[in-house]
C-alpha cells in the first residue's frame, strides 16, 4: 500500500474546552489514485490532510507513505520528506506576489534535483503565455494553475489538494479539476484532494466521506468518470 | 539550480525603496564618519606616538627660580639624564595691533636638540622682527603668514605655522582643567631676537631625557619622583613636569583614544537600532506574507532557506553601507575628521595609514551586529509551524483572549488596540527616540552648559585680578636680629601696594591623595577675616571647599578630606564645614591665621592680591601670574571653539535619528493596517477619520516616549557627565538649561508632524480595493 492510515486521532484544546476532530481514521491509497476527501465543514478533513502532509501531527496513529511513518521523523527529516514526495495546492493560491508566474514556479522546481520541463509544464497548465505576468495581473483561476504548477514541478509522489476550487467559479473549477487530472494521468502522482463539493467525488479512485471526525464512508469508486464530465 | 527567492530581493528592493534608501543612507553616513574618524584617529595618533622619537620629546621639564650652573647640570646629568635648556619667555600678545592684550604668546628659541619644532606652513623665522606661531593659535586668532604681531613691547612678522612638538595641546599651566589655543599660544623666534626679549619674563626651563628610559607609567613616575627629590636637595624648584603627567604633551593621545571608544560604541548602537528596524519591517513582511511562507515550508523548503531570504536584504544594505561608508571614510569624512583634531590640537602632519582595525570595527562588527539583531528576531518568527503560517497565527504566546480594555470612547479603544497590535514597533520607537533624545540633549545642552559656566564664574569670581606673587624665601627665626637677617630684610623687595582695593590672600597648591583617579591639582587659599572679597568668614578649624570639588568628588559637609604636597609626600587633612560656590575650580578656602598654621608660615604671610583694580606698584618680576575673566573662562572658550562644530553635528544627527525612525515605524504601522484602513474606508469612514484613529495612537506613543525621553536623557548624561568629567582635570558643574527640554519636545513633535503628514497622504491613497482583493 502506498498511503497507510491507521487509527489516526487529533484533538484540539485542553481539558473541558478538548474538540476531538480526528477519532480514528483507517484507510489507504494506491499509488497513481486519485483520492477525494469530502465532509461538511469541521468534519476534520484539512486536519487530515494536514497529517498526511507532514505540517500536523496525530496525537495517536500513523500516516505511513512507502512504509515510511511520518511521525517517527525529526522535523528535518519531515521537511525533506516534502520537500522530495509532497506538492501542496491549497484554496488560496499563496502566490508570491512579485514574483512572475514563471518564477513562482521556479519556486517549487528548486525544491527537486529532477524538475519536470517548464516550459512544456506552463503549456499543460495553459499559462505559457502568462508566463511572466505577476499574480495580481492573473484570473483566479490563472492563478490555481500557477499555484498547482509549483506544486507539480517538483513531480511529487503525492499532490495534496485543499478545497483547490472552493474559491473559483463552476467554469474555473472544472478547469482545474480537469488540469488536476491530466497531471495525475501524465506524471502518475497520487491525488489527496479535500473539498466539500460532493460532485467532485466521482472523478476519485477512492473516495473517504468524513463526518464529525470519523469516516462515515470509504470506497473505491467503480464508477469513475473523467473531470470534465462533472456537473454540480 | 540557483533559488529563485532570490529574484525577489531587487524586486522588494525597489518596492520599498524609501526604507532601504533611508536606513542605508543613514548607515553610510554613520559608517563612513566612524570609519573616517578612526582612520583619522589613528594615522594622527600614530603621527603623534611617532613625534616623541621624530621630534625627541623630552622626558619632563622643570623651571627653576634661577639659571642652574653648569656644576649643578653636571651633577644632575650624574642621575641618568640628559639636560637641555628650554628657557622661554611669557610675553602678552596684541596679535590685531589695536593697542590692546588679546592674548599671552610663551616664546621659545628655535629648538635643535629637544622638542624639536615642525613646520607645517611658511618658514621658520630667519631675522630678529621675525616669529613662527603655533597654528592653532595663528587660527583661532585669525594671524596670516606675513601678518605683524606685538608679542611684548616688539612687533613682529608672522614668517610661518608650527607645531611645537612639546605643545600638542596648548596648557599655558599644567594643572589648567583645559587647554586655551585662542588666549594662549607658542612661538619660536631666532636666539638673538630670544636674547633681546624681556629679561624679566624669562623662565629657566629645563628639559630631561632619560639615558634609560624607564618602561610603563609606574616606573616613569618613581622615577621622575626620585629625581625631583634629588632636584629639590640642589635647587629651588618652581615647576615640575614630568613627561606622563604633561598635559600639553598627554592631553592629546589620551583625548584621541578616549573619543575612539565613545565613536565606536555610538556606532553599534545606531546599527543595532537599524538592525531592529530592519527586524521589525522584516517581521512585519513575514505577517503578510504567513500564508506564502506556510505554502513553502509546507511545499519543502526549510527554516533556513526562508531565514537566509528575509535576511539577505538588510545584511546587503549593511555590507554595501559598509563597503561605501568605508570608501567614504578614507576619503572625504576623514579629512572632516582630522579637520576637528587639527581645530583644537597642534598636531604635525600625518599620513593616512590603512587600518585593520577600523575596516574590523565599522564593516565587520555592524555586519555582526546586523546578522544577530535580525537571526534573533526573525528566527524566532519563523519557528512557528507551516500549519500556524497557513492558518495566519503567528501570536508566540499561548494568550488567545484580547487584551480587556476599560469601557472607554470607542475611538480610544481602537487607538489602544492599534498600540496593542503595533507594541514591537512602538518599543523599537521608543529606544530609538530615548537614544536620539540623549546625543539631542547632549549636543543642545552643552553651549547653555558652558555658557552658564562662564557666567557662574563671572560671577562668583574673588575678584577682577588675583595676583599671584613670588615671595622670597622668608628670613630664618634665628637670623631675625642677627646682621645677615637685617641685610636679608633690606634687600628683600617690598611686596605691599598702595592700591585700596587690594586684599592680601595666602595660596598654595596641593594635589588630591590619588586613589581610583589620578591626584589633580587642588587651589588652597587662605584668606582674611571680613573680606570684601569673599562672600563668606572661614572659620579658624576646618574648610570650606568649592561647590566643583564637592560635586565631582561627592564631598559633603562633616566629611574630612586628604590632599597632599605637590612636590612632596606630606599630606594635609582637612574637615570639611561648608561648600563655597565657586566654579572655576577646585579650591580650597581657609582662614589665613589657619593657613599660615597648616603650612608653617608666619603670621605676616601672603603670596598674593584680591583686588578689582589693576595693581601697578608692584615690580612685574616679583608677580609669578595673574588670574583674570579671561584665564577663568578658559575651559568654556576652548570647548566651545574646539568642540562647537561637534555638538551641531550631534544635534543633527540626533534629529536625522530620530525623523528616520518616526518615518520608517509609523509607515510600517500604515503598511501593517492597510487592509483594516482600506475596510473602514469601505465602511464610510472619511480620510480624517481614519487618520484620527490610526495617527492618533502614534502621536500618543510619540508624545508619552518623547517626554519620557527627556527623563531618562537627563538621567543617563547625568551618569555619563561624571564619567566624561572625571577624565579632565577639574570640574564643570552639569547644568541643564530648562528651556532646552521645550525645545526638544517642540522640535521632536514639529518633525513627528511632518512624518505623519507624509503619512496622511499615504493613508489617503489606500484604495478601498485592498479590502476586497485580499479577503482571504
Amino acid at each position: 500500500m502506498f498511503l497507510e492510515i491507521k487509527d489516526l486521532k487529533k484533538s484540539f484544546g485542553t481539558a473541558e474546552n478538548r474538540t476531538e476532530v480526528l477519532k480514528g481514521i483507517d484507510f489507504s491509497v494506491e499509488k497513481g489514485q486519485i483520492c477525494v476527501l469530502l465532509g461538511p465543514s469541521g468534519s476534520g478533513k484539512s486536519t487530515l490532510l494536514n497529517i498526511i502532509g507532514g505540517i500536523d501531527q496525530a496525537d495517536e496513529g500513523y500516516v505511513s507513505i512507502n512504509g515510511e511513518k511520518t511521525a517517527d521523523m525529526k522535523e528535518k527529516r519531515l521537511t525533506q520528506y516534502r520537500r522530495r514526495h509532497l506538492g501542496y495546492v491549497f484554496q488560496m493560491y499563496n502566490l508570491i506576489p512579485n514574483l512572475s508566474v514563471r518564477e513562482n514556479i521556479e519556486v517549487g522546481a528548486y525544491l527537486s534535483d529532477r524538475p519536470l520541463e517548464l516550459d512544456e509544464l506552463l503549456k499543460t497548465l495553459g499559462l505559457y503565455e502568462h508566463r511572466n505576468k505577476l499574480p495580481n495581473q492573473l484570473s483566479g483561476g490563472q492563478q490555481q494553475r500557477t499555484a498547482i504548477g509549483r506544486a507539480i514541478i517538483k513531480n511529487p509522489d503525492i499532490l495534496l489538494c485543499d478545497e483547490p476550487t472552493g474559491a473559483l467559479d463552476y467554469k474555473t473549477s472544472k478547469e482545474i479539476l480537469c488540469l488536476i487530472e491530466q497531471i495525475n494521468q501524465k506524471y502518475g502522482n497520487t491525488v489527496i484532494m479535500v473539498t466539500h463539493n460532493d460532485a467532485i467525488k466521482n472523478m476519485a479512485d477512492r473516495v473517504v466521506k468524513l463526518r464529525d471526525g470519523q469516516i462515515r464512508k470509504n470506497y473505491v469508486n467503480e464508477t469513475k468518470i473523467a473531470a470534465a464530465d462533472l456537473e454540480w | 539550480m540557483k533559488n529563485p527567492l532570490l529574484k525577489r530581493l531587487p524586486r522588494e528592493l525597489i518596492g520599498d525603496i524609501g526604507k532601504y534608501l533611508a536606513v542605508f543612507l543613514f548607515m553610510t553616513a554613520t559608517i563612513g564618519f566612524v570609519s573616517g574618524f578612526l582612520v583619522a584617529d589613528d594615522s594622527m595618533l600614530a603621527a603623534y606616538q611617532e613625534s616623541f622619537e621624530k621630534y625627541h620629546i623630552e622626558d619632563g621639564n622643570f623651571t627653576l627660580e634661577k639659571k642652574a650652573t653648569d656644576s649643578q647640570i653636571k651633577r644632575l646629568e650624574k642621575e641618568g639624564v640628559q639636560i637641555y635648556e628650554n628657557y622661554y619667555v611669557e610675553e602678552d600678545a596684541d596679535t590685531d595691533l589695536d593697542g590692546k592684550k588679546d592674548s599671552t604668546v610663551r616664546v621659545y628659541k628655535n629648538r635643535s636638540q629637544i622638542d624639536l619644532v615642525s613646520l607645517m606652513k611658511g618658514e621658520l623665522p630667519k631675522k630678529e622682527d621675525e616669529i613662527a606661531i603655533d597654528r592653532m593659535y595663528a587660527e583661532n586668532n585669525k594671524i596670516q603668514i606675513s601678518d605683524i604681531i606685538k608679542v611684548g613691547k616688539e612687533e613682529k612678522t608672522v614668517t610661518g605655522y608650527v607645531a611645537l612638538s612639546d605643545y600638542s595641546a596648548l596648557f599655558s599651566n599644567n594643572s589648567d582643567m583645559m587647554f586655551d589655543a585662542v588666549k594662549f599660544g607658542v612661538a619660536i623666534v631666532t636666539d638673538e631676537a630670544f636674547d633681546n626679549l624681556e629679561e624679566t619674563h624669562l623662565k629657566y626651563r629645563y628639559s630631561w631625557t632619560y639615558d634609560d628610559p624607564p618602561q610603563g607609567e609606574k616606573a616613569e613616575k618613581e622615577r621622575s619622583d626620585d629625581f625631583l627629590e634629588i632636584l629639590a636637595d640642589y635647587t629651588s624648584v618652581t615647576g615640575y613636569i614630568p613627561r606622563y603627567a604633561n598635559q600639553a604633551i598627554h592631553f592629546t593621545g589620551d583625548d584621541m583614544g578616549s573619543d575612539r571608544s565613545m565613536m565606536v560604541v555610538l556606532l553599534y548602537i545606531l546599527i543595532a537600532i537599524m538592525a531592529f528596524v530592519f527586524a521589525v519591517t522584516t517581521n512585519n513582511t513575514i505577517v503578510k506574507e504567513a500564508a506564502v511562507i506556510g505554502t513553502l515550508r509546507a511545499s519543502g523548503y526549510t527554516r533556513k532557506e526562508l531565514l537566509v531570504h528575509y535576511m539577505t536584504l538588510p545584511l546587503l544594505v549593511t555590507v554595501i553601507a559598509a563597503v561605501i561608508g568605508n570608501v567614504l571614510g578614507y576619503t572625504i569624512f576623514k579629512n572632516i575628521c582630522a579637520g576637528m583634531y587639527y581645530g583644537s590640537y597642534s598636531l604635525p602632519t600625518y599620513e593616512t595609514r590603512w587600518n585593520m582595525d577600523a575596516f574590523v570595527l565599522t564593516t565587520i562588527v555592524p555586519f555582526v551586529i546586523m546578522l544577530l539583531v535580525n537571526l534573533v528576531l526573525i528566527s524566532k518568527r519563523l519557528k512557528l509551524t507551516p500549519l500556524k503560517f497557513l492558518r495566519r497565527d503567528l501570536s508566540t504566546s499561548k494568550k488567545q483572549k484580547a487584551v480587556k480594555l476599560p469601557d472607554i470612547r470607542f475611538f480610544d479603544r481602537f487607538r489602544l488596540r492599534i498600540i496593542l497590535q503595533n507594541k514591537s514597533s512602538y518599543i523599537t520607537l521608543f529606544v530609538g527616540i530615548v537614544f536620539a533624545n540623549i546625543l539631542l540633549l547632549f549636543g543642545m545642552m552643552m553651549a547653555p552648559l558652558l555658557d552658564h559656566y562662564q557666567e557662574q564664574t563671572v560671577d562668583n569670581m574673588i575678584a577682577d585680578y588675583q595676583y599671584i606673587l613670588n615671595v622670597p624665601d622668608e628670613i630664618d627665626e634665628d637670623d631675625t636680629y642677627t646682621l645677615y637677617g637685617a641685610l636679608s630684610r633690606f634687600l628683600t623687595p617690598s611686596l605691599e601696594t598702595e592700591n585700596k582695593k587690594a586684599e592680601k590672600f595666602c595660596m598654595e597648591s596641593l594635589e588630591t591623595v590619588p586613589g581610583k583617579r589620578d591626584s589633580e591639582s587642588v587651589t588652597v587659599y587662605g584668606t582674611q577675616q571680613g573680606s570684601h572679597y569673599m562672600k563668606a568668614d572661614f572659620p579658624d578649624e576646618g574648610v570650606y571647599i568649592s561647590d566643583g570639588y564637592a560635586e565631582k568628588y561627592n564631598i559633603k559637609t562633616g566629611d574630612t578630606i586628604w590632599l597632599k604636597e605637590t612636590y612632596g609626600d606630606k599630606t594635609y587633612s582637612f574637615a570639611v564645614k561648608g561648600i563655597y560656590v565657586y566654579p572655576s575650580g577646585l579650591s580650597v578656602f581657609m582662614s589665613m591665621p589657619q593657613f599660615c598654621c597648616v603650612f608653617e608660615k608666619s603670621d605676616t604671610y601672603f603670596n598674593g592680591y584680591f583686588s578689582n583694580e589693576k595693581i601697578t606698584d608692584i615690580e612685574e618680576a616679583y608677580i609669578a601670574s595673574t588670574i583674570t575673566q579671561d584665564d577663568l573662562t578658559k575651559i568654556s572658550r576652548q570647548l566651545d571653539v574646539s568642540m562647537g562644530n561637534m555638538f551641531q553635528l550631534i544635534n543633527i544627527f540626533a534629529v536625522v535619528l530620530f525623523a528616520l525612525l518616526i518615518y520608517l515605524l509609523t509607515k510600517l504601522i500604515i503598511e501593517k493596517n492597510e487592509h483594516s484602513i482600506s475596510m473602514v474606508k469601505i465602511l464610510g469612514y472619511e480620510n480624517d477619520e481614519i487618520v484620527r484613529l490610526y495617527l492618533v495612537s502614534t502621536s500618543w506613543v510619540v508624545a508619552v516616549s518623547v517626554l519620557l525621553s527627556l527623563w531618562i536623557a537627563t538621567w543617563t548624561i547625568k551618569v555619563i557627565y561624571v564619567y566624561m568629567m572625571a577624565e579632565f582635570s577639574g570640574w564643570l558643574s552639569l547644568y541643564i538649561e530648562p528651556a532646552i527640554y521645550w525645545k526638544m519636545f517642540l522640535m521632536g513633535m514639529a518633525v513627528y508632524a511632518l512624518v505623519a503628514l507624509l503619512q496622511f497622504f499615504r493613508i489617503s491613497k489606500i484604495p478601498m480595493e485592498t479590502a476586497l482583493k485580499n479577503i482571504e
